[in-house]
């Protein structure tokens, strides 16, 4: 009875951890997730769009704390920090896109790919030169406080976290199925071709769905920076291909997949790193991954495309 | 451009034989007065290791002197030598296209290598840089076998070259080497530089081995998908060796002895491009271009798709299994770090750069990033901007890569370029 | 004369749907064999049965009166099935002369290890296989584009490369789908003349799914109509024309040209 009580306690403690980890993939996931139902791509810069948008978070919450933290209530300082956030992420997101992909409209895919690539370099590279090669430490944007609910651990961060993220999506679907844009946006990845035809631009869409992705990824960023303050300009890619992982995993274009399957890649990587040590999480994670696409090739809610590369 | 036709004109009457004299005079003009003259009165502190492009960065006072001193020792030499020697160049070149092919070619090359070879030995930093641009060069030939020929995106070549590191590395250490890891060596060292062509061999299948893993789920699924799997096998072996303590772990594997010195990477490197050449130029080797473009089609005109895509997947990790022993001897130590993404984003780079679906694409995409990426070298972090910048620059002119879709012929290359008979 | 290719009582279900249902089919050599019927008939199924791009769930399928049901579509193709696509279905980086020259795959034997060393036996092959390209190219009249890629080529020579690519795999039965399609009056004409050359000089049976009346009724000797997967006429040109059957489901609803 004992043990099974300590097993429960066990298990739903670190469910609250995975939910956590789970989140930060879930947001990122989506972004590469809708990109790929406009433009049929993977946007390979969107971890580090999402690295990017951290530092903007950091720069923002950082700025806003030194100026008005004592006569200002710390929820406004932080909602003024993510819409802010959002608001300039969203214009990088809007960068990429014109400047990187818009011009290899009708370029095979694999040069959109080298290209998303290369502009992830660019940012790493510029984040360097810009902020040097010290380990920036993200402030706290709320007071942390720890709970002990029946032996299970957390603090009010974690739940934020995880609320704030379910909140986001349900704004996501929300936006996606009752908004003109959202519906122009799930028209395109039914139809590449047919939606031009109906009044939408595609030039109009697209950025507009990477700047839609790069503010989810600026949410995250700063949910990030409130779970693990440490800031490296190489977050982008450690985060961003677990993202990327995960929108695979849910399926092409599938936004629910994405978000799903980043909960799962949050979840195997949490077990896994308590059951076993935690130098084979990696290579468990990856195990399992590259198991579930042997037998379900298309992922989770994938469609049946067909899926050539355009050589 | 009316200057460059009109260059061009004036030299197209040169063979190759006459360019590869240019430039052996060019580097015995180094060889002998590089240091002592020519360095010296241009107020250069030493000859320029990289045609001058790192002392150029680092003190652009000194870029006078540096174009003086390319214009002395290399272009005008070369360009010189090699239009006034045509009139021997040219009748040697001739009775050399008499000979079989292959003759005429071996000869080419020794006399290249020869050339190379001098010119790198005025330092060990050439040296370095020649043998790491060579074994980019079998990595990238190796790549652009399954990512342009075959046409998949598959992202897993630092781990098969990471595969034939490590195979290589523990035979040479195990057998000829005495070291803390495997005790005693179990033949004679003496026998080592004549065996290592079969460790390194080893190394090649083990990679190929292990890009079954990856060939087998790509019968289903290709793309972005396969994109994925493949990223996921990079991981895995990085992930596994790190967790490997008898072969060092995260902290690695040092102490291979010297078995690649110049003239092994050099010759396994244009059996690289033979064997290679010769298989993308064979109806065996265009089946991997009929699968790509159209696999049902393939399959109606009795291809058999999946022997294909496994041979693809197989011949290429092969080889990237070979470029891997052969760099794990150059460095004499190897860690799991450095199979990873940074390594794929530098090989990715160079096989987009240089171009798909062309051997010759992949030569000019791995010298032309290694080139650069130590001629840039004095910017430090601002070479990781230009890099980039460059290659988005490629991928939005030339979507398959600088030279793509085009195959070398030798024959073409090296016969006699006699004056053009109707007047052009 | 004895069947080359004997379909008997061939059924298949995509899941609950059924596609085809008890489908016979005589081919004897050197014969004509036309298969009309409207739009989602199945005819392009039945293709895809037969070629073994799909496995029929019930019957059986014989080539030279050896099973080839379930075989893999490149060994059915080795043993003389060769086929063109309803949309062209050729390799858009390739030139000419390679897509010829690749229909030869099954017929090399110099393996790979021949093929990394260019051994003689490669070379030798390679150059019988080339010989034989051109000549193809010849009876084709595409000579002069051999060296182009073909995407680069007008519609009709297209045409042209893939009916030589397929018989370049030197087949016993031509599988035609659609020749026509997408197709001038002028070269429609032309296309009759192909085929004809083609039943003349290789001595091929042929076996075509066609939506013209005009261009089956010359060309088959025996015609076949399909209707939601069944067979529900069978016999020589005049009495197709003449079944009302035939005219009810199929002529009634098209124009007849």
């Amino acid at each position: 009875m004992e043990s099974l009580i300590e097993l429960g306690q066990f298990i739903l403690q670190n469910l609250i951890n995975a939910l956590q980890r789970g989140s930060f993939y879930a947001v990122i996931s989506i972004g590469y997730s809708m990109v790929y139902g406009v433009l049929m791509l993977f946007n390979f810069a969107h971890g580090d769009i999402f690295m990017v948008a951290t530092y903007i978070g950091f720069g923002i919450a950082t700025l806003f704390l030194a100026l008005f933290a004592g006569f200002l209530p710390g929820p406004l300082i932080f909602l003024a920090t993510v819409v802010i956030t959002m608001f300039l992420a969203s214009w990088v997101g809007v960068f990429v896109e014109v400047a990187g992909y818009r011009p290899l409209r009708s370029a095979p895919r694999a040069s959109a790919a080298i290209t998303g690539l290369m502009i992830g370099i660019i940012f790493e590279t510029g984040i360097l030169i810009l902020l040097g090669a010290k380990r920036l430490s993200f402030p706290p944007l709320m007071e942390s406080i720890s709970y002990n609910v029946g032996g299970i651990y957390f603090t009010n961060v974690k739940v934020m976290i995880i609320v704030i993220s379910l909140l986001l999506m349900l704004a996501l679907h929300t936006f996606i199925q009752k908004t003109k844009w959202g519906m122009a946006m799930r028209a395109m990845s039914y139809d590449f071709l047919a939606v031009p035809l109906m009044g939408v631009s595609i030039n109009i869409i697209a950025p507009l769905t990477f700047a839609v992705g790069a503010g989810l990824a600026a949410v995250a960023g700063i949910l990030y920076g409130q779970a693990y303050p440490i800031l490296d300009p190489y977050m982008g890619v450690i985060i961003g291909w677990k993202a990327f992982v995960a929108a695979i995993l849910g399926g092409r274009g599938s936004i629910k997949g994405a978000a799903l399957a980043g909960y799962l890649i949050g979840f195997i990587e949490i077990f896994v790193a308590t059951i076993f040590p935690s130098t084979l999480r990696d290579l468990i994670a990856y195990s399992i991954i590259l198991l579930i696409l042997t037998f379900r090739p298309r992922g989770f809610f994938g469609m049946e495309h067909s899926t050539k590369l355009r050589l | 451009m009316e200057i460059a036709r009109k260059f061009k004109n004036t030299f197209s009457n040169v063979p190759m034989l006459g360019w590869l004299l240019g430039v052996l005079a060019a580097v015995l003009i180094e060889y002998y007065w590089g240091y002592d003259y020519i360095s010296y009165y241009l107020g250069l502190p030493k000859i320029p290791v990289l045609f001058g492009t790192l002392i150029m960065l680092k003190d652009p006072m000194m870029i006078p002197g540096v174009i003086g001193y390319d214009l002395i020792v290399y272009v005008i030499p070369i360009l010189l030598i090699a239009k006034a020697s045509n009139f021997f160049t040219n009748p040697v070149a001739a009775i050399l296209e008499k000979t079989p092919l292959w003759l005429s070619a071996i000869i080419h090359l020794i006399f290249f290598y020869g050339v190379l070879h001098l010119w790198a030995g005025i330092n060990d930093y050439r040296v370095l840089v020649v043998k790491l641009t060579m074994i980019s060069i079998i990595l990238t030939i190796s790549i652009n076998v399954i990512n342009g020929y075959q046409g998949e995106f598959s992202c897993s070549h630092p781990g098969f070259m990471a595969i034939g590191a490590y195979i290589s590395s523990i035979i040479t250490l195990y057998f000829f080497v005495n070291d803390k890891t495997f005790g005693a060596a179990v033949l004679s060292p003496d026998l080592g530089p004549w065996l290592f062509p079969f460790a390194l061999i080893a190394g090649g299948i083990g990679a190929s081995l292990g890009s079954l893993l990856v060939a087998v789920p790509s019968f289903r699924t290709r793309g972005d998908y396969l994109a994925i799997i493949s990223l996921a096998f990079m991981f895995i072996i990085k992930s596994a060796i790190e967790n490997l303590n008898v072969i060092g772990g995260a902290r690695g594997m040092g102490g291979q002895p010297d078995y690649a010195p110049l003239p092994i990477i050099f010759i396994w490197t244009m059996l690289c491009i033979w064997v290679v050449h010769n298989f993308v130029t064979s109806i065996m080797g265009k089946a991997l271009n009929a699968v790509r473009d159209d696999e049902a089609a393939s399959e109606s005109m009795t291809v058999k798709t999946r022997k294909t895509k496994m041979t693809a997947f197989m011949f290429g990790a092969f080889w990237a299994g070979i470029a891997g022993g052969l760099f794990a001897h150059v460095l004499a130590y190897i860690n799991p770090g450095m199979f990873s993404i940074n390594r794929l984003a530098e090989i990715l780079a160079m096989v987009y750069f240089g171009g798909l679906n062309s051997i010759i694409g992949s030569i000019v995409g791995a010298v032309s990033i290694n080139v650069l990426g130590e001629a840039l070298r004095p910017l430090e972090l601002f070479k990781w901007i230009i890099i980039p910048l460059i290659l988005i620059l490629v991928m939005i002119f030339r979507p398959y890569g600088l030279i793509s879709f085009k195959e070398i012929n030798a024959k073409k290359l090296l016969r006699a370029k006699h004056k053009r008979e109707q007047g052009a | 004369m004895s069947a080359l290719l004997n379909v008997n009582k061939m059924t298949h279900y995509f899941g609950g749907l059924r596609a085809v249902y008890n489908y016979n089919l005589n081919i004897k050599p050197h014969q004509i064999t036309g298969l009309i019927g409207p739009n989602g008939a199945g005819k392009t199924t039945i293709f895809n049965l037969i070629t073994g791009v799909y496995t029929p769930t019930e019957g059986s399928i014989t080539l030279e009166n050896k099973s080839i049901k379930g075989l893999e579509t490149n060994e059915i193709a080795a043993r003389g099935l060769g086929r063109t696509f309803q949309n062209l279905a050729l390799w858009r980086h390739m030139n000419v002369l390679d897509h010829i020259k690749m229909a030869h795959y099954s017929q090399l034997s110099y393996g790979l290890i021949g093929s990394f060393f260019n051994t003689s036996k490669c070379r030798e092959q390679e150059s019988r296989v080339e010989e034989n390209s051109y000549r193809l190219l010849e009876l084709f009249d595409i000579k002069q584009h051999a060296d182009q890629i073909v995407t680069n080529l007008p519609y009709g020579a297209q045409r042209r490369v893939e009916m030589a690519r397929a018989m370049a795999t030197n087949p016993k039965i031509l599988f035609l789908d659609e020749p026509t399609a997408g197709m001038t009056p002028d070269e429609l004409g032309q296309m009759i003349k192909i085929i004809r050359k083609v039943h003349q000089d290789f001595k091929v049976a042929i076996f075509l799914i066609e939506h013209r009346m005009k261009f089956v009724m010359e060309l088959c000797q025996h015609i076949q109509t399909l209707v939601f997967g069944e067979l529900i006429a069978e016999g020589p040109p005049e009495e197709i024309q003449n079944n009302p059957e035939v005219i009810e489901a199929y002529l009634g609803k098209e124009d007849l040209t």
